[in-house]
Protein backbone atom coordinates (compact mmCIF):
# COMPACT_ATOMS: atom_id res chain seq x y z
CA UNK A 1 0.00 0.00 0.00
CA UNK A 2 1.44 3.08 -0.98
CA UNK A 3 2.22 5.40 1.82
CA UNK A 4 0.16 8.16 3.33
CA UNK A 5 3.58 10.30 3.82
CA UNK A 6 6.82 8.84 3.07
CA UNK A 7 9.59 10.86 4.45
CA UNK A 8 13.25 10.00 3.27
CA UNK A 9 16.62 11.36 5.10
CA UNK A 10 15.02 14.75 4.98
CA UNK A 11 17.26 17.38 5.87
CA UNK A 12 17.15 20.98 6.16
CA UNK A 13 19.68 23.46 7.25
CA UNK A 14 18.43 27.30 7.18
CA UNK A 15 20.59 30.67 5.77
CA UNK A 16 23.11 30.70 8.47
CA UNK A 17 23.74 27.07 8.79
CA UNK A 18 21.35 26.08 12.10
CA UNK A 19 20.45 22.39 11.20
CA UNK A 20 16.68 22.54 11.96
CA UNK A 21 16.20 18.73 11.00
CA UNK A 22 18.80 15.69 10.22
CA UNK A 23 18.33 12.91 8.50
CA UNK A 24 14.63 12.75 9.25
CA UNK A 25 13.24 9.37 7.78
CA UNK A 26 9.79 8.50 8.39
CA UNK A 27 6.68 6.47 7.13
CA UNK A 28 2.75 6.86 7.87
CA UNK A 29 0.10 4.80 6.49
CA UNK A 30 -3.14 5.56 5.03
CA UNK A 31 -5.55 5.82 7.61
CA UNK A 32 -2.98 6.57 10.53
CA UNK A 33 -3.47 8.98 13.43
CA UNK A 34 0.35 9.81 14.04
CA UNK A 35 1.69 11.85 17.10
CA UNK A 36 4.66 14.05 16.39
CA UNK A 37 6.41 14.82 19.87
CA UNK A 38 8.73 17.01 20.90
CA UNK A 39 10.29 19.75 22.74
CA UNK A 40 10.42 23.26 21.57
CA UNK A 41 12.90 23.78 18.48
CA UNK A 42 13.33 20.15 17.83
CA UNK A 43 12.39 20.13 14.43
CA UNK A 44 8.70 19.51 14.44
CA UNK A 45 6.98 22.68 12.36
CA UNK A 46 10.28 22.56 10.00
CA UNK A 47 9.21 18.40 8.97
CA UNK A 48 5.57 19.98 8.76
CA UNK A 49 6.88 23.25 6.50
CA UNK A 50 8.75 21.27 4.78
CA UNK A 51 5.76 18.79 3.82
CA UNK A 52 3.15 21.63 2.58
CA UNK A 53 5.77 24.19 0.89
CA UNK A 54 6.61 26.43 3.76
CA UNK A 55 9.88 25.75 3.56
CA UNK A 56 12.40 24.47 0.91
CA UNK A 57 14.11 20.78 2.04
CA UNK A 58 17.53 21.12 1.58
CA UNK A 59 17.56 17.42 0.90
CA UNK A 60 16.16 14.14 0.86
CA UNK A 61 12.79 13.02 -0.09
CA UNK A 62 9.21 13.88 0.48
CA UNK A 63 6.22 11.97 -0.97
CA UNK A 64 2.21 12.03 0.03
CA UNK A 65 0.52 9.21 -1.28
CA UNK A 66 3.48 8.88 -3.53
CA UNK A 67 3.86 11.68 -5.01
CA UNK A 68 6.79 13.75 -5.05
CA UNK A 69 6.48 17.08 -2.78
CA UNK A 70 9.17 18.99 -4.45
CA UNK A 71 8.98 17.52 -7.93
CA UNK A 72 5.02 17.36 -8.23
CA UNK A 73 4.34 19.48 -5.49
CA UNK A 74 0.84 21.10 -6.90
CA UNK A 75 -0.39 17.55 -6.92
CA UNK A 76 0.96 16.59 -3.32
CA UNK A 77 -0.50 20.17 -2.11
CA UNK A 78 -3.93 19.03 -3.56
CA UNK A 79 -3.72 15.86 -0.67
CA UNK A 80 -2.41 17.70 2.23
CA UNK A 81 -4.50 20.11 4.77
CA UNK A 82 -2.64 22.60 7.14
CA UNK A 83 -3.31 23.75 10.46
CA UNK A 84 -0.32 25.55 11.44
CA UNK A 85 0.93 26.52 14.66
CA UNK A 86 1.24 30.55 14.02
CA UNK A 87 -2.43 32.56 12.72
CA UNK A 88 -1.19 32.81 9.20
CA UNK A 89 -3.98 34.76 7.99
CA UNK A 90 -5.03 38.32 7.67
CA UNK A 91 -6.49 39.47 10.56
CA UNK A 92 -8.90 42.05 9.06
CA UNK A 93 -10.60 38.93 7.02
CA UNK A 94 -13.69 37.24 8.04
CA UNK A 95 -13.72 33.67 9.50
CA UNK A 96 -15.69 33.43 6.54
CA UNK A 97 -13.74 34.80 3.92
CA UNK A 98 -10.87 33.36 5.44
CA UNK A 99 -12.31 29.73 4.87
CA UNK A 100 -13.97 30.56 1.45
CA UNK A 101 -10.75 31.85 0.07
CA UNK A 102 -8.85 28.81 1.07
CA UNK A 103 -11.63 27.07 -0.64
CA UNK A 104 -10.80 28.82 -3.72
CA UNK A 105 -7.20 28.44 -3.60
CA UNK A 106 -7.36 24.50 -3.91
CA UNK A 107 -9.78 25.57 -6.87
CA UNK A 108 -12.93 24.43 -5.45
CA UNK A 109 -15.93 25.42 -7.56
CA UNK A 110 -18.26 27.92 -5.87
CA UNK A 111 -21.32 25.89 -4.78
CA UNK A 112 -18.97 23.31 -3.29
CA UNK A 113 -16.58 25.75 -1.45
CA UNK A 114 -19.94 27.77 0.24
CA UNK A 115 -21.43 24.38 1.13
CA UNK A 116 -18.31 22.63 3.19
CA UNK A 117 -17.61 26.28 4.30
CA UNK A 118 -21.29 26.55 6.27
CA UNK A 119 -20.45 23.44 7.17
CA UNK A 120 -17.30 23.36 8.79
CA UNK A 121 -18.10 26.90 10.29
CA UNK A 122 -21.36 25.09 12.02
CA UNK A 123 -18.88 22.51 13.22
CA UNK A 124 -16.86 24.60 15.08
CA UNK A 125 -19.29 26.73 16.41
CA UNK A 126 -18.20 29.62 14.79
CA UNK A 127 -21.89 30.94 13.20
CA UNK A 128 -22.16 33.74 15.63
CA UNK A 129 -18.84 34.89 14.64
CA UNK A 130 -18.24 34.31 10.97
CA UNK A 131 -18.75 37.69 9.75
CA UNK A 132 -16.12 38.93 12.32
CA UNK A 133 -12.94 40.04 11.66
CA UNK A 134 -10.65 37.46 12.63
CA UNK A 135 -8.57 39.79 15.09
CA UNK A 136 -11.51 40.73 16.87
CA UNK A 137 -11.68 36.91 17.57
CA UNK A 138 -10.74 35.50 20.98
CA UNK A 139 -7.78 32.98 20.84
CA UNK A 140 -9.76 29.56 20.83
CA UNK A 141 -12.08 31.31 18.41
CA UNK A 142 -9.08 31.93 16.03
CA UNK A 143 -8.02 28.85 16.18
CA UNK A 144 -11.43 27.19 15.27
CA UNK A 145 -11.14 29.31 11.89
CA UNK A 146 -7.84 27.92 11.33
CA UNK A 147 -9.06 24.45 11.62
CA UNK A 148 -12.08 24.86 9.48
CA UNK A 149 -9.74 26.54 6.76
CA UNK A 150 -7.05 23.30 6.67
CA UNK A 151 -10.13 20.93 6.40
CA UNK A 152 -11.85 23.10 3.83
CA UNK A 153 -10.68 21.04 0.39
CA UNK A 154 -11.05 17.76 2.40
CA UNK A 155 -7.59 16.91 2.37
CA UNK A 156 -6.79 12.85 2.68
CA UNK A 157 -3.77 14.00 4.85
CA UNK A 158 -4.47 16.32 7.53
CA UNK A 159 -1.37 17.90 9.31
CA UNK A 160 -2.11 19.36 12.88
CA UNK A 161 0.70 21.59 14.23
CA UNK A 162 -0.35 21.88 18.15
CA UNK A 163 -4.22 22.67 17.07
CA UNK A 164 -4.91 22.67 20.87
CA UNK A 165 -2.35 25.56 22.02
CA UNK A 166 -4.29 27.84 23.41
CA UNK A 167 -7.94 26.81 23.56
CA UNK A 168 -10.16 26.10 26.02
CA UNK A 169 -11.28 22.37 28.08
CA UNK A 170 -14.45 22.23 25.64
CA UNK A 171 -13.26 22.70 22.69
CA UNK A 172 -10.19 20.87 22.81
CA UNK A 173 -12.38 17.71 24.09
CA UNK A 174 -14.84 18.71 21.10
CA UNK A 175 -11.94 19.09 18.81
CA UNK A 176 -10.46 15.63 19.84
CA UNK A 177 -14.11 13.79 18.98
CA UNK A 178 -14.03 15.61 15.38
CA UNK A 179 -10.88 14.40 14.78
CA UNK A 180 -11.50 10.70 15.95
CA UNK A 181 -14.40 10.80 13.88
CA UNK A 182 -12.65 12.19 10.57
CA UNK A 183 -10.00 9.25 11.02
CA UNK A 184 -12.38 6.65 11.50
CA UNK A 185 -13.94 7.84 8.53
CA UNK A 186 -10.41 7.34 6.71
CA UNK A 187 -8.40 10.48 7.00
CA UNK A 188 -5.04 10.34 7.83
CA UNK A 189 -4.15 12.76 10.65
CA UNK A 190 -0.79 13.72 11.87
CA UNK A 191 -0.72 15.63 15.05
CA UNK A 192 2.10 17.41 17.04
CA UNK A 193 1.42 18.45 20.18
CA UNK A 194 3.02 19.53 23.77
CA UNK A 195 0.09 17.63 25.56
CA UNK A 196 0.87 14.25 26.21
CA UNK A 197 -2.32 13.21 27.04
CA UNK A 198 -3.16 14.33 23.91
CA UNK A 199 -0.93 12.59 21.93
CA UNK A 200 -1.81 9.50 24.26
CA UNK A 201 -5.93 9.52 23.49
CA UNK A 202 -5.91 9.91 19.94
CA UNK A 203 -2.84 8.50 18.04
CA UNK A 204 -2.11 4.99 17.26
CA UNK A 205 1.67 5.25 16.10
CA UNK A 206 4.43 8.28 17.92
CA UNK A 207 7.27 9.29 17.07
CA UNK A 208 9.61 11.80 19.19
CA UNK A 209 11.83 13.92 17.62
CA UNK A 210 14.98 16.54 19.31
CA UNK A 211 17.61 18.20 17.91
CA UNK A 212 16.21 17.48 14.62
CA UNK A 213 16.21 13.91 14.72
CA UNK A 214 13.49 10.60 15.02
CA UNK A 215 14.67 9.52 18.74
CA UNK A 216 11.86 6.96 18.62
CA UNK A 217 9.49 6.03 16.63
CA UNK A 218 6.60 3.07 17.14
CA UNK A 219 3.05 1.83 18.25
CA UNK A 220 1.53 3.86 21.15
CA UNK A 221 1.48 0.53 22.73
CA UNK A 222 5.27 0.29 22.69
CA UNK A 223 5.86 3.07 24.88
CA UNK A 224 2.97 1.84 26.94
CA UNK A 225 4.79 -1.03 28.24
CA UNK A 226 7.69 0.59 29.49
CA UNK A 227 7.46 1.61 33.36
CA UNK A 228 6.48 5.23 33.45
CA UNK A 229 4.51 5.12 30.16
CA UNK A 230 5.12 7.80 27.14
CA UNK A 231 6.09 10.56 29.82
CA UNK A 232 8.97 8.54 30.91
CA UNK A 233 9.80 7.58 27.21
CA UNK A 234 9.42 11.43 25.89
CA UNK A 235 11.53 12.59 28.75
CA UNK A 236 14.39 9.64 28.13
CA UNK A 237 14.40 10.44 24.55
CA UNK A 238 15.13 14.30 24.68
CA UNK A 239 17.62 13.41 27.04
CA UNK A 240 16.27 14.40 30.64
CA UNK A 241 14.44 12.08 32.96
CA UNK A 242 11.15 13.01 35.08
CA UNK A 243 13.41 12.59 38.22
CA UNK A 244 15.60 15.51 36.61
CA UNK A 245 12.79 17.36 35.00
CA UNK A 246 11.07 17.05 39.14
CA UNK A 247 14.16 18.14 40.88
CA UNK A 248 14.13 21.25 38.51
CA UNK A 249 10.50 21.80 39.01
CA UNK A 250 11.69 22.03 42.89
CA UNK B 1 -4.45 26.02 -15.00
CA UNK B 2 -6.18 26.74 -11.70
CA UNK B 3 -8.42 29.12 -12.84
CA UNK B 4 -10.63 29.32 -9.29
CA UNK B 5 -7.27 29.48 -7.33
CA UNK B 6 -6.01 32.75 -9.61
CA UNK B 7 -9.62 34.73 -9.46
CA UNK B 8 -9.78 33.74 -5.82
CA UNK B 9 -6.33 35.93 -5.64
CA UNK B 10 -7.66 38.94 -7.36
CA UNK B 11 -11.13 38.91 -5.67
CA UNK B 12 -9.16 38.49 -2.46
CA UNK B 13 -7.18 41.30 -3.31
CA UNK B 14 -10.23 43.89 -4.54
CA UNK B 15 -11.75 43.44 -1.02
CA UNK B 16 -8.67 44.28 0.47
CA UNK B 17 -8.51 47.53 -1.67
CA UNK B 18 -12.10 48.01 -0.49
CA UNK B 19 -10.73 48.56 2.48
CA UNK B 20 -8.64 51.57 1.75
CA UNK B 21 -9.99 53.11 -0.74
CA UNK B 22 -9.12 56.39 -0.31
CA UNK B 23 -5.57 55.06 -0.20
CA UNK B 24 -6.13 52.69 -3.40
CA UNK B 25 -8.47 54.62 -5.32
CA UNK B 26 -8.84 58.61 -4.20
CA UNK B 27 -5.74 59.82 -3.68
CA UNK B 28 -4.23 58.84 -7.35
CA UNK B 29 -6.95 60.91 -8.31
CA UNK B 30 -6.40 64.06 -6.17
CA UNK B 31 -2.67 63.82 -7.16
CA UNK B 32 -3.59 63.71 -10.73
CA UNK B 33 -6.27 66.48 -10.45
CA UNK B 34 -3.58 68.91 -9.17
CA UNK B 35 -1.11 67.72 -11.53
CA UNK B 36 -3.52 68.66 -14.25
CA UNK B 37 -5.18 71.60 -12.64
CA UNK B 38 -1.89 73.13 -11.87
CA UNK B 39 0.46 72.18 -14.48
CA UNK B 40 -2.15 71.78 -17.53
CA UNK B 41 -4.63 74.47 -16.75
CA UNK B 42 -2.74 77.13 -14.55
CA UNK B 43 0.64 77.05 -15.90
CA UNK B 44 -0.47 75.41 -19.45
CA UNK B 45 -2.96 77.79 -20.13
CA UNK B 46 -0.16 80.57 -20.81
CA UNK B 47 2.26 78.63 -22.92
CA UNK B 48 0.48 79.15 -25.91
CA UNK B 49 2.65 77.82 -28.89
CA UNK B 50 3.37 73.82 -28.38
CA UNK B 51 3.12 72.40 -31.34
CA UNK B 52 -0.27 71.79 -32.46
CA UNK B 53 -1.09 70.80 -29.03
CA UNK B 54 -2.32 72.62 -25.83
CA UNK B 55 -0.03 72.40 -22.95
CA UNK B 56 -2.69 70.12 -20.79
CA UNK B 57 -2.94 67.66 -24.19
CA UNK B 58 0.39 67.34 -23.88
CA UNK B 59 1.06 67.01 -19.95
CA UNK B 60 -2.03 64.59 -19.78
CA UNK B 61 0.08 61.12 -20.71
CA UNK B 62 2.73 62.12 -18.44
CA UNK B 63 0.65 62.37 -15.58
CA UNK B 64 -1.36 59.08 -16.43
CA UNK B 65 1.79 57.55 -17.12
CA UNK B 66 3.35 58.78 -13.54
CA UNK B 67 0.46 57.48 -11.96
CA UNK B 68 0.24 54.00 -13.29
CA UNK B 69 3.71 53.28 -12.56
CA UNK B 70 2.72 54.39 -8.91
CA UNK B 71 -0.19 52.12 -8.12
CA UNK B 72 1.39 49.13 -10.11
CA UNK B 73 4.31 49.45 -7.75
CA UNK B 74 2.60 50.21 -5.05
CA UNK B 75 0.05 47.58 -5.17
CA UNK B 76 2.71 44.88 -6.10
CA UNK B 77 4.87 46.13 -2.96
CA UNK B 78 2.17 46.44 -0.40
CA UNK B 79 0.26 43.19 -1.51
CA UNK B 80 3.33 40.83 -1.11
CA UNK B 81 5.34 42.80 1.89
CA UNK B 82 2.19 42.41 3.79
CA UNK B 83 1.20 39.08 2.78
CA UNK B 84 4.72 38.25 4.07
CA UNK B 85 4.47 40.00 7.08
CA UNK B 86 1.02 38.68 8.29
CA UNK B 87 2.65 35.06 6.84
CA UNK B 88 -0.98 34.51 5.37
CA UNK B 89 1.55 34.22 2.01
CA UNK B 90 1.61 30.72 3.40
CA UNK B 91 -1.93 30.33 2.27
CA UNK B 92 -0.71 30.65 -0.96
CA UNK B 93 2.14 28.35 -1.02
CA UNK B 94 0.33 25.51 0.54
CA UNK B 95 -2.06 25.34 -2.41
CA UNK B 96 -1.71 24.02 -5.50
CA UNK B 97 -0.83 27.05 -7.22
CA UNK B 98 1.73 26.98 -9.75
CA UNK B 99 4.35 30.06 -9.70
CA UNK B 100 2.91 30.56 -12.77
CA UNK B 101 -0.33 31.09 -11.22
CA UNK B 102 0.78 32.69 -8.47
CA UNK B 103 3.00 35.92 -10.23
CA UNK B 104 -1.01 35.93 -12.34
CA UNK B 105 -2.68 36.43 -9.10
CA UNK B 106 -0.35 39.18 -7.88
CA UNK B 107 0.19 41.44 -11.63
CA UNK B 108 -3.60 40.51 -12.71
CA UNK B 109 -4.45 42.77 -9.64
CA UNK B 110 -1.83 45.21 -10.41
CA UNK B 111 -3.17 45.40 -13.99
CA UNK B 112 -6.49 45.71 -12.63
CA UNK B 113 -5.44 48.75 -10.25
CA UNK B 114 -3.32 50.78 -12.88
CA UNK B 115 -6.14 50.80 -15.50
CA UNK B 116 -8.76 51.64 -12.96
CA UNK B 117 -6.60 54.80 -11.98
CA UNK B 118 -5.67 55.39 -15.85
CA UNK B 119 -9.24 55.66 -16.84
CA UNK B 120 -10.01 57.75 -13.61
CA UNK B 121 -7.60 60.33 -14.99
CA UNK B 122 -8.27 60.33 -18.42
CA UNK B 123 -12.36 61.41 -16.77
CA UNK B 124 -10.51 63.97 -14.50
CA UNK B 125 -8.97 64.75 -18.16
CA UNK B 126 -11.72 64.77 -20.31
CA UNK B 127 -14.02 67.51 -17.42
CA UNK B 128 -10.75 69.63 -18.91
CA UNK B 129 -11.17 68.96 -21.80
CA UNK B 130 -7.66 67.42 -22.54
CA UNK B 131 -8.51 63.93 -23.86
CA UNK B 132 -7.70 62.58 -27.04
CA UNK B 133 -7.25 59.07 -28.05
CA UNK B 134 -5.52 58.08 -31.22
CA UNK B 135 -5.61 54.26 -30.96
CA UNK B 136 -6.82 53.05 -27.75
CA UNK B 137 -5.51 49.30 -28.63
CA UNK B 138 -1.99 51.26 -28.18
CA UNK B 139 -2.89 53.03 -24.90
CA UNK B 140 -3.75 49.55 -23.12
CA UNK B 141 -0.69 48.05 -24.77
CA UNK B 142 1.22 51.01 -22.43
CA UNK B 143 -1.00 50.92 -19.48
CA UNK B 144 -1.13 47.33 -18.87
CA UNK B 145 2.95 46.68 -20.00
CA UNK B 146 4.05 49.46 -18.22
CA UNK B 147 2.18 48.57 -14.99
CA UNK B 148 3.41 44.63 -15.58
CA UNK B 149 7.10 45.70 -15.58
CA UNK B 150 6.54 47.84 -12.47
CA UNK B 151 4.30 45.27 -10.69
CA UNK B 152 7.53 42.85 -11.61
CA UNK B 153 9.57 45.25 -9.67
CA UNK B 154 6.92 45.59 -6.75
CA UNK B 155 7.05 42.28 -5.80
CA UNK B 156 11.22 41.81 -5.81
CA UNK B 157 10.92 44.97 -4.17
CA UNK B 158 8.35 43.32 -1.88
CA UNK B 159 10.67 39.43 -1.56
CA UNK B 160 13.68 41.71 -0.61
CA UNK B 161 12.51 44.23 1.65
CA UNK B 162 13.03 43.16 5.84
CA UNK B 163 11.47 46.53 6.80
CA UNK B 164 8.62 49.16 5.72
CA UNK B 165 10.84 51.63 4.97
CA UNK B 166 12.93 49.54 2.42
CA UNK B 167 9.59 49.26 0.03
CA UNK B 168 10.09 53.23 -0.46
CA UNK B 169 13.73 52.84 -1.63
CA UNK B 170 13.22 52.91 -4.97
CA UNK B 171 9.94 54.90 -5.64
CA UNK B 172 11.39 57.33 -3.72
CA UNK B 173 15.54 57.51 -5.58
CA UNK B 174 14.70 56.19 -8.94
CA UNK B 175 11.27 55.38 -9.84
CA UNK B 176 9.69 58.80 -9.18
CA UNK B 177 12.96 60.98 -10.26
CA UNK B 178 13.30 59.14 -13.25
CA UNK B 179 9.69 60.01 -13.90
CA UNK B 180 10.09 63.50 -13.72
CA UNK B 181 12.70 63.81 -15.77
CA UNK B 182 11.10 61.25 -18.66
CA UNK B 183 9.56 63.74 -20.65
CA UNK B 184 6.40 64.23 -18.32
CA UNK B 185 6.48 68.22 -18.78
CA UNK B 186 8.76 68.56 -21.28
CA UNK B 187 9.85 67.39 -25.28
CA UNK B 188 13.56 66.24 -24.98
CA UNK B 189 14.18 69.00 -27.51
CA UNK B 190 13.40 71.50 -24.39
CA UNK B 191 16.57 69.95 -22.63
CA UNK B 192 19.95 71.25 -22.95
CA UNK B 193 21.28 68.97 -25.96
CA UNK B 194 24.36 67.83 -22.60
CA UNK B 195 21.02 66.83 -20.96
CA UNK B 196 19.49 64.95 -23.83
CA UNK B 197 21.14 61.42 -22.64
CA UNK B 198 18.86 62.01 -19.19
CA UNK B 199 15.89 60.72 -21.44
CA UNK B 200 17.07 58.69 -24.16
CA UNK B 201 18.82 57.02 -21.76
CA UNK B 202 15.47 56.66 -19.11
CA UNK B 203 13.25 53.44 -19.42
CA UNK B 204 10.56 55.80 -17.80
CA UNK B 205 10.74 58.13 -21.37
CA UNK B 206 10.02 55.28 -23.63
CA UNK B 207 6.79 54.68 -21.54
CA UNK B 208 5.76 58.13 -21.33
CA UNK B 209 6.75 58.67 -25.42
CA UNK B 210 4.54 56.04 -25.84
CA UNK B 211 1.44 56.48 -24.67
CA UNK B 212 1.39 60.11 -25.63
CA UNK B 213 1.73 58.62 -28.96
CA UNK B 214 -1.20 56.88 -27.92
CA UNK B 215 -3.26 59.81 -27.07
CA UNK B 216 -1.96 62.88 -29.01
CA UNK B 217 -0.09 60.88 -31.90
CA UNK B 218 2.77 62.69 -30.84
CA UNK B 219 6.58 61.18 -30.15
CA UNK B 220 9.93 62.13 -30.27
CA UNK B 221 11.56 58.65 -31.00
CA UNK B 222 10.20 55.36 -33.07
CA UNK B 223 7.31 54.01 -31.21
CA UNK B 224 8.07 50.48 -31.95
CA UNK B 225 11.64 50.95 -30.25
CA UNK B 226 10.13 51.53 -26.94
CA UNK B 227 7.31 48.69 -27.66
CA UNK B 228 10.34 46.78 -28.23
CA UNK B 229 12.23 47.77 -25.19
CA UNK B 230 8.77 47.54 -22.94
CA UNK B 231 8.25 43.99 -24.25
CA UNK B 232 12.01 42.59 -23.68
CA UNK B 233 11.64 43.99 -20.25
CA UNK B 234 8.73 42.97 -19.10
CA UNK B 235 9.70 39.54 -20.15
CA UNK B 236 13.53 39.67 -18.88
CA UNK B 237 11.31 40.91 -15.14
CA UNK B 238 8.74 38.14 -15.63
CA UNK B 239 11.27 35.34 -16.08
CA UNK B 240 13.43 37.03 -13.15
CA UNK B 241 9.95 36.73 -10.59
CA UNK B 242 9.23 33.15 -11.84
CA UNK B 243 12.96 32.20 -10.94
CA UNK B 244 12.82 34.08 -7.51
CA UNK B 245 9.42 31.97 -6.65
CA UNK B 246 10.71 28.80 -7.65
CA UNK B 247 13.95 28.76 -5.82
CA UNK B 248 11.33 30.64 -3.11
CA UNK B 249 13.94 33.36 -2.46
CA UNK B 250 11.91 35.53 0.36
CA UNK B 251 8.89 33.15 -0.25
CA UNK B 252 10.34 29.91 1.67
CA UNK B 253 12.07 29.56 4.18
Amino acid sequence: MTPALDISHLRKVYRGGTVAVEDVSLTIQPGDFFGFLGPNGAGKSTTIHCITGISNPSSGTIKVFGVDAVANYREARKLVGLSPQEFNVDPFATARNIVDWMGGYFGMPKALRKARTEMLIERFDLVPHANKPFRELSGGLKRRVILARAMVHDPKLLILDEPTAGVDVELRMQLWGYLQELNRDGKTILLTSHYLEEIERLCRNIAIVAGGRIIRNGPKEEFFTEPGGLERAYLAATGKSADHVSAGAA
Amino acid sequence: MNWIGLWTMVRREIQRLARVPIQAVVAPLISALLFIFIFGFVVGGRIRNFGQFNYLEFVLPGVVMMNVISAAFLQATSQIYFQRFQKSIEEILVAPLSYVEMIAGTVSIVVLRSVFTAVGIMVIGWLFGAVHMKSLPEFLFWVVFVSMIFGFLGIIVALWAKTFEQLNILMVFFIQPLAMVGGVFNTVAMLPPWLRFLAYGNPLFYFINGLRHSMIGFTEVNEWLGAMLTVGLTAVLGGIVWRLYAIGWGLRE
